[in-house]
């Protein structure tokens, strides 16, 4: 990308951060709000609660409730009660929440009519499988966490593979992949890459709105555009240009752990990977794995403080079998609504993957394998990042 | 999409050998009983050598999946007949996620509502899936086929008038909690969800003495059992529903004294998970 380009969008970046930052309110605990919003994305539940986040004046709160009201992914809700802050959060327990059904705008109307298709698209998984191959199954194609029994995704973090079931950057690209495919079949190159736009677009409101996915599909959007419009791809481009617009849209992204490692392991992807190709031993969605855990590792100590040992090669054991099960699963949802029994016949053709994808998470998630580091300093994190800068530099040069 | 036939037709041939497969594991012709493994709360599996399906209690989470999950072949989506003891959240929450995953094909319980807000969603929702719903009582009997009869001992419907007048369950005395028992020829098992000593009393004279497995009520509650009851029922062998570390205390050792010496073996969700017990209506045996 053009330098002074580069300097002008960073200039206006900071201008966004100062004056978000600086508008920014402060909540006092036990301070009474009330407010309404539109849930972004799907609750979370545990035991008899249920936690989501809701934006409040370009503040995250995360609300707790009870598991037994009603909320989705595009509810449209008034929440009032107090406030009470959790070291940097902001939290609110069992507020009053009210669903509001009447007077909704085109947007809202439009994800609600989206939700209930995708429960509608999801629901053939759940009915025809058993647990937890159908959750596993909703994660993958879905990045559907919220039915993964909690020994199940235990065992997926402990064997270090607990990213495949968060929709991400491989999901986009399978799907822009498998949509243009097809429909290069039947219509020229360029009507074929509009679907796939639209695909893209799609699946990402069906997915549900996080940041990774976002992201993935922004770059997916631009890549694919690209094409259309004859130019040669720049991922890169892409990808600061995706992140761009995500911060000056909503700067506390900056703070978010899933957009940290989302933009991280495509950088890792897209720098570190061909340095690791250059001796091509292993395959190459082991070194993709490899290539995202040099380029994230240290935020993910910093964060969670653990890393599984394991990961490497639970990732190089299960990962092939992703892209076969989203195409079998996600034809199977889409021709599930049409005629069930051929959509149920294809999801279960996915059942022998999923048997072999559970055996092996079980497995290494019985036996361990995480290294755990109580505090890791940031001092280590940033001298960490400089250290892969010089040596990508240095290989550059040598090239 | 040459590759596509090709994938399809290797993990059609795959499908096909774990559908022989389990179709021999899981259709033995025997009846199996599942105490499942869902923590501090109560879900009961019950699968007919015909391959009929009975659900009792949900348990406090969606656990319960991965029990049903574990017991039944991966074909095999719906119950035809799912139990609630009573309506506490240890015992009816995972219900949810079970309406969610399988199709139920009717919905049984005592007449006794609970006013949380928990009971009154799931009720909704078996209404929303037109699910019939049926209360029973003492000596009610489902009669199913392959010479299995699983009987309704109690509570019988002036306990429940007398002990919830209200017709709404309270949290202690005034707990009644279905209670039925299931004959399999020489076999047979009582299931008490959380019912307390005076409910079991009632209920001895609807039962045959010397029975094969017992189920301890309420998680192991000193106030669940008694020595005499135990030297009426007379059980082979004693199955706890219990969560790890629980806040109650559960089970107490008052009970497991009581089963001690009285030489009953026990069996703990919370020592050895799932607890299965296979029986071919002639002698039983655990398996784990």
């Amino acid at each position: 990308m053009n330098f002074r380009m580069f300097l002008v969008l960073f200039v206006i970046l900071g201008f966004r951060f100062y004056f978000f930052y600086s508008n920014q309110p402060n909540f006092a605990s036990g301070q009474e709000i009330s407010f309404e919003t539109t849930i972004l994305s799907q609750p979370q539940i545990i035991g008899s609660q249920q936690s989501f986040t809701a934006n409040y004046e370009a503040r995250k709160i995360k609300i707790i409730t009870s598991r037994f009201l009603e909320i989705n992914y595009g509810s449209y809700l008034r929440i009032s009660g107090k406030i009470s802050n959790q070291s940097d959060r902001v939290l609110m327990y069992f507020p009053k929440v009210e669903s509001i059904n009447g007077s909704l705008n085109f947007f809202q109307l439009g994800l609600q009519k989206m939700v209930k298709f995708a429960q509608k698209l999801t629901s053939l998984f759940s009915e025809t499988l058993p647990s937890p191959s159908s959750s596993l199954l909703l994660g993958i194609i879905f990045g559907i966490k919220e039915q993964m029994p909690k020994d199940f995704s235990d065992n997926l973090k402990a064997s270090g593979v607990f990213h495949v079931i968060a929709a991400s950057g491989m999901n986009v690209a399978l799907v822009g992949g498998f949509i243009s495919t097809f429909f290069t079949f039947f219509f020229k190159r360029q009507i074929a890459i509009f679907f796939s736009i639209l695909g893209i677009i799609f699946y990402a409101i069906l997915a549900g709105l996080e940041p990774s996915i976002i992201r993935a599909s922004i770059m997916g959007v631009l890549v694919f555009s690209a094409q259309i419009l004859g130019r040669q791809t720049l991922a890169v481009n892409c990808l600061f240009l995706a992140g761009f617009g995500m911060l000056l849209a909503d700067p506390s992204l900056i703070s978010d752990i899933g957009f940290q490692l989302s933009f991280l392991s495509t950088l890792g992807i897209l720098y570190v990977k061909p340095i690791l190709e250059k001796k091509p031993i292993i395959s190459s969605e082991i070194l993709t794995t490899i290539a995202a855990q040099i380029a994230t590792l240290p935020v993910l100590l910093v964060n969670f403080g653990t890393y599984s040992l394991f990961s490497i090669l639970v990732n190089g054991l299960v990962l092939w079998t992703v892209p076969i099960l989203m195409m079998f699963g996600g034809a199977g949802a889409i021709l599930g609504l049409i005629f069930m029994p051929l959509g149920q016949l294809l999801v279960y053709l996915c059942y022998p993957l999923l048997l072999y994808f559970e055996a092996v998470v079980n497995f290494f998630g019985k036996i361990g394998g995480i290294i755990s580091i109580k505090t890791f300093p940031w001092q280590f994190a940033a001298g960490y990042y400089c250290l892969l800068v010089c040596v990508l530099l240095i290989f550059k040069k040598e090239k | 999409m040459k590759k596509f036939f090709l994938t399809a037709t290797v993990l059609l041939f795959l499908l096909g050998c774990i559908l022989v497969y389990q179709n021999i594991a899981y259709n033995d012709k025997k009846l199996h009983i599942i105490i499942c493994d869902v923590g501090q709360g109560d879900a009961i599996l019950i699968r007919t050598p015909q391959g009929s399906d009975i659900l009792i209690d949900g348990g406090p989470d969606d656990s319960v999946l991965n029990c049903l999950g574990k017991h039944l072949p991966f074909w095999d989506k719906d119950l035809e007949l799912v139990m609630l003891s009573h309506p506490h959240a240890d015992h009816f929450t995972g219900l949810f996620s079970v309406l969610r995953n399988y199709e139920i094909r009717s919905f049984v319980s005592e007449d006794l509502i609970n006013k949380t807000a928990g009971f009154n969603a799931l009720i909704d929702r078996i209404k929303t899936q037109k699910i019939p719903i049926r209360f029973v009582f003492a000596e009610d009997r489902f009669i199913l086929k392959g010479n299995i009869v699983l009987k309704i001992v109690g509570p019988t419907q002036e306990f429940v008038h007398q002990t919830s007048p209200g017709g709404a369950i309270g949290e202690s005395n005034e707990l009644g909690s279905l209670e039925s028992f299931l004959v399999y020829e020489n076999f047979s098992m009582l299931f008490t969800g959380d019912s307390q000593v005076l409910e079991l009393q009632e209920a001895l004279e609807f039962i045959d003495a010397n029975i094969s497995v017992f189920q301890v009520p309420h998680h192991g509650s000193k106030f669940g059992l008694t020595s005499e009851i135990l030297d009426i029922l007379n059980p082979k062998m004693a199955v706890i529903s219990v969560g790890k570390n629980n806040k109650y205390g559960h089970p107490t050792t008052f009970i497991l004294d009581l089963l001690k010496s009285k030489n009953i073996k026990i069996f703990r969700t919370d020592e050895v998970g799932d607890i299965e017990i296979v029986s071919d209506g002639k002698s039983f045996f655990v398996r784990n």
